[in-house]
């Protein structure tokens, strides 16, 4: 599938184009984008253009150069990876946005405005997400054995945690930190219910409150970047998540042992 | 009877903690239904792995399937919805995440550091160890069987936001 080169006259010069590619792939790494992903989009849109790039990307980095094809002369940049939440949105119409240039769908400053539209423009009603998640730690529990009083322990549990995750996440307190806070106050209050007048499977119910936290998509990307041979983000994102599940499973521990919950 | 309702349930509530899994990486909206569609059949390929036939399969290996099978679903629905195969990849997969076993291994580990005797020392060790085997086996195969696809259908893969 070929890309359409576009015209000189709608092509950017070599310095805005290069700081709009790299400000594209460090918005697109902060997304969750794996770093094939990032190659990819960035050398479609360089080449609708008629330029050649070469990207370097490291974990908290994306470096650029940029040239025109049978020149000397290049221009890079480097631009700093956002590390913002997860976002399949962004990384979808950047994605898409990279084939409209590609297919020369949109002219370069519509591009650029569109670029702020997509990074700026991503929201999603939070109430919305709560009760999803909620309902979906639920489910898991159901999953692993759980009855319908562990359900409703989880659902609780997780409610809370939840809020507890917005709440430090909008005073930028360290992400690890957060996960192990709320993986604490999930799992001291899925281990409360022991002392509830129910039967009800505690154990199940304690080992799936936490679950919302599990940093699954660093996981699966680190093993992308591993098969496309990108060892050092690879390694960085396992290295990220493997944090984040020790956090998690400190968390559940210290909530567990102060309701004086035996594991097994 | 009986296997059947087990089997619905099991794709019904695997689909309901997609969706909600889903949510958290702020997928397009039209994911949402795809996602759960994905993790429904995955994960009740699993539970057919494990449970139907003359020899049920292991739960490293069923998991390996399913995976697979998750993958290569979602690469091929992600070319005919617009969204990159990633955005159903992860929460289709989360349901097959082994929560309870890493909570077992962590647990296993805390009790071998809180240890007063080398008997209980060393049931602590093999609780530990025999859950985290399993464990980080079930998460290899989950990660290589939902990556996989991606890589074998790179061109439409790469191409499915087109």
């Amino acid at each position: 599938m070929g890309v359409t080169a576009l015209t000189e006259i709608e092509a950017p010069s070599d310095r805005d184009l290069c700081l709009f590619l790299s400000k594209y792939s460090a918005w697109l790494m902060g997304s969750g984008a794996t770093c094939i992903r990032v190659e990819k989009n960035v050398k479609r849109i360089a080449r609708a253009y008629g330029r050649e790039v070469e990207l370097y990307i490291m974990p908290k980095h994306v470096h650029i150069y940029l040239w025109h094809e049978g020149s000397t002369e290049t221009v890079n940049s480097i631009a700093t990876v956002n590390h913002t939440a997860i976002s399949f949105n962004i990384n979808t119409q950047l994605s898409q946005l990279s084939w409209a240039i590609a297919d020369g769908k949109t002219n370069f400053s519509d591009a650029c405005r569109q670029f702020k539209e997509i990074v700026y423009g991503d929201r999603q009603n939070k109430w919305m997400v709560l009760a999803l998640v909620g309902v979906a730690n639920a489910s898991f529990c159901r999953l692993f054995g759980g009855d319908i009083a562990a359900m409703a322990i989880v659902f609780v549990a997780t409610i809370i945690g939840y809020l507890l995750k917005l709440e430090l996440i909008k005073r930028h307190i360290d992400f690890r930190v957060v996960v192990l806070s709320c993986s604490f106050i999930s799992a001291l209050i899925a281990s409360a219910a022991v002392y509830l007048p129910i039967e009800a499977t505690i154990g199940v119910a304690v080992g799936t409150s936490v679950l919302y936290l599990v940093p699954g998509i660093p996981f699966l990307n680190s093993f992308s970047d591993l098969l496309y041979r990108h060892y050092i983000c690879s390694f960085s994102r396992f290295t990220d998540a493997l944090v984040l599940t020790c956090c998690l499973s400190i968390g559940i521990f210290a909530g567990m042992s102060i309701m004086h919950l035996n594991m097994f | 009877m009986e296997m059947i309702m087990h089997l619905f349930e099991d794709a019904f509530f695997a689909a309901l903690a997609a969706i909600g899994f889903s949510a958290i990486s702020r997928p397009p909206r039209r994911a949402y239904l795809w996602c759960a569609l994905i993790a429904a059949v995955g994960h009740s390929t699993r539970y057919l792995l494990m449970h139907v036939g003359s020899i049920p399969l292991h739960i490293i290996p069923a998991s390996l399937v399913a995976s697979f099978v998750i993958g290569t679903m979602a690469v091929f629905i992600s070319s005919y919805a617009k969204f990159p195969a990633e955005t159903c990849t992860f929460p289709a997969l989360l349901p097959m995440i082994p929560g309870i076993y890493a909570y077992k291994t962590f647990a296993g580990l805390m009790l071998c550091l809180f240890s007063q005797q080398e008997g209980m020392f060393d049931h602590n060790l093999y609780l530990c160890i025999s859950n985290g085997l399993t464990c980080g086996a079930i998460l290899l195969c989950m990660v290589v069987g939902g990556t996989v696809p991606i890589f074998i259908f790179k061109k439409i893969a790469f191409t499915s936001t087109r």
